[in-house]
């Protein structure tokens, strides 16, 4: 029980086990989209093109921290909207989009930021949060926004898993298509910078795809899935910073590494998924014969 | 990722200057020997010994961290043209190997620390130094696996400094020697009178305050000539570059606690975020210091004696009674 109970006499771990645990649901919740249509990319690729947000926003304000959430969220929402604009129609895949889009931004953050030497660190300060450097302001922004993303994805989730998977049956549902597919980027825009300033980008992007994708191995249903990566990514942030607390390594690395110990355990002995299972039905098989 | 990152922006960073380089000719020198300096703090100690006899080169811009520092293609063509270079030395300059092969040149490098007792890590009790053994790799000859870097902030050792930086600049333009030789020994004077007053206020500070807690264990040297103890910092590492754990981070909350504690001492240098939480959780003060570079040239710590003396009035003020 001590073992348990110890590190909670620390604030700073208080804050940090919330932290972990708001980034790993809505990373999750979102994640698992990403997952399923397959845009993993898109997290990194996000995470990349806020640059010249933030780069404009040191120009315009000066470095003002509150500032430049906003700057950031800004650049992540039009990238997104680039996604979804230059993907629409299907000439070009979304992934393609991605990579083009991403590619863009990012180069005009590093133009404007070689224009300013000597902000650099603070730039590279900012697009890296620590677990364990978060203020209760960090949490509560985290939980507002965290809170409107899971509204909305509860509200629609059906929608945005029938765009996902079935263009035909969404065009007989008369869905809004375009509209829903923008609102499902700008939703993943949020998460992931809410995430970035709070936990930082590793911490950010091994929470979006690693717990969605050990989930996928374990239930092909989409709620059940959905809620299943929230509780892995959830669980791995408190087990991350126990062990950061009694191992005594850092904390970001220390959340993704048991995140990615959760996926090699459904990797390997997955019910009907699993390596282990995959190789018994193969050798049935072959005795059977 | 980190990595890629800084890569990414270094590399803009290096487009950038690189056409800054060809649209700026170096300005004629009238003969005079071209010094670099690696540090705003080596730099300043150079020029008090050089005066205008030398035309000096500050290869970090003020408020860079020395720990986390990036080279320009400007730089490397500074470092080409330098006739000496000035660095620290003592494993700080983690940049300097790879920019002298860039530069292909063939100036001396003259570690201004060199002849400096080093503080090991060892002899710190302090097991979380990994990052500074890999300075190890970076020195030719020298080991300085584990040594405090941060000789400075014993103004005892910057008069070996200024011995090393007179002798070795005489050597090269005997014809000046003697006013080497007098700039040094006045600001070697300067140096004393600086330790006499440090000693003077520290005396206001009662024994039991003089525990500090740093952003990174940089006061080692400090704390050796004025009786202090570095009780904890929030990078466990001598470099910035290293990343606590949660254990680092109770421990140290647990040591400015069960000590009594007064303040957390972070450089203009490095982000106050950690510690800030820090000092929220324990009720303490965060207090601003200089560490790695000097402040700007309208700050109170534009030379190394205003460096130093803003420190101490900082200590100072935070830890008497």
């Amino acid at each position: 029980m001590h073992f348990l109970l110890d590190p909670l006499t620390y604030p700073f771990m208080i804050r940090g086990l919330v932290a972990a645990m708001l980034v790993g649901v809505v990373c999750s919740l979102v994640g698992s989209y990403m997952v399923l249509r397959g845009m993993a990319f898109l997290g990194d690729a996000l995470s990349h093109a806020i640059l010249p947000g933030v780069a404009a926003g040191y120009l315009v304000n000066g470095g003002a921290g509150g500032a430049l959430f906003w700057w950031a969220l800004a650049a992540a929402v039009l990238t997104a909207l680039g996604i979804g604009a230059v993907s629409r129609g299907g000439q070009v895949r979304e992934d393609t989009a991605i990579g083009i889009v991403f590619a863009g931004m990012f180069a005009l953050g590093i133009a404007l930021i070689s224009t300013m030497r000597s902000y650099t660190v603070d730039l590279v300060h900012f697009l890296f949060g620590n677990v364990l450097g978060v203020t209760n302001t960090d949490l509560a922004l985290t939980a507002g926004w965290g809170l409107v993303v899971v509204l909305v994805i509860v509200a629609f989730y059906k929608e945005f898993l029938v765009i996902s998977f079935d263009s035909v049956l969404a065009e007989t549902l008369r869905l809004p298509g375009t509209l829903l597919r923008y609102l499902l980027l700008v939703l993943i825009a949020v998460a992931i910078v809410v995430s970035l300033q709070t936990v930082g980008i590793a911490l950010m992007l091994a929470m979006l795809v690693t717990p969605p994708a050990t989930a996928s191995l374990l239930t092909r249903r989409l709620p059940s899935m959905m809620a299943l990566a929230a509780a892995i990514g959830a669980l791995s942030g408190v087990l991350g910073l126990y062990l950061s607390y009694y191992v005594s390594i850092a904390s970001g690395p220390a959340i993704v590494l048991v995140c990615t110990g959760f996926f090699l355990l459904a990797f390997l002995f997955a019910p009907q998924r699993g390596w282990l299972w995959q190789r018994h039905a193969h050798r049935a098989s072959q005795n059977s014969d | 990722m980190r990595i890629l990152f800084s890569l990414i922006i270094l590399v803009s960073l290096l487009l950038a200057s690189c056409s800054a380089g060809t649209t700026a000719p170096a300005p004629a020198n009238d003969g005079k020997l071209r010094v670099v300096a690696t540090t705003t703090l080596v730099g300043d100690v150079v020029k008090q010994v050089g005066g205008d006899a030398i035309d000096l080169t500050v290869l970090l811009p003020v408020g860079a961290d020395p720990h986390s520092f990036d080279p320009s293609p400007q730089d490397v063509v500074t470092i080409s043209k330098a006739d000496v270079i000035f660095i620290n030395g003592a494993g700080l300059e983690e940049f300097m190997t790879k920019l002298m092969e860039n530069a292909n040149s063939q100036a001396p490098v003259i570690e201004v620390s060199h002849d400096i007792e080093l503080i090991s890590h060892e002899a710190h009790g302090d097991e979380h130094a990994d990052e500074a053994e890999a300075h190890a790799e970076d020195e030719e000859g020298h080991d300085h696996a584990g040594a405090d870097p941060h000789t400075w902030t014993d103004p005892n050792n910057v008069m070996i400094w200024v011995q090393a930086i007179a002798a070795e600049l005489s050597a090269l333009r005997p014809a000046q020697a003697d006013e080497f030789a007098a700039n040094a020994a006045q600001y070697t004077e300067q140096l004393q009178t600086l330790d006499t007053w440090i000693t003077e206020q520290v005396a206001l500070i009662p024994a039991a305050n003089r525990n500090i807690v740093t952003d990174h264990p940089a006061f080692g040297y400090f704390a050796q000539r004025y009786g202090f103890v570095q009780v904890g910092a929030v990078i466990p590492s001598f470099s910035t570059m290293a990343e606590p754990s949660a254990q680092d981070i109770a421990a140290l909350e647990d040591t400015i606690r069960a000590l009594g504690v007064k303040a957390v001492f972070v450089g203009h240098t490095v982000s106050p975020d950690l510690a800030k939480r820090i000092t929220d959780d324990t009720g303490t003060q965060l207090v601003r210091i200089y560490t790695g570079s000097l402040g700007a040239a309208d700050s109170d710590a534009a030379t190394y004696l205003d460096f130093t003396r803003a420190n101490v009035n900082a200590f100072v003020q935070a830890l008497r009674p």
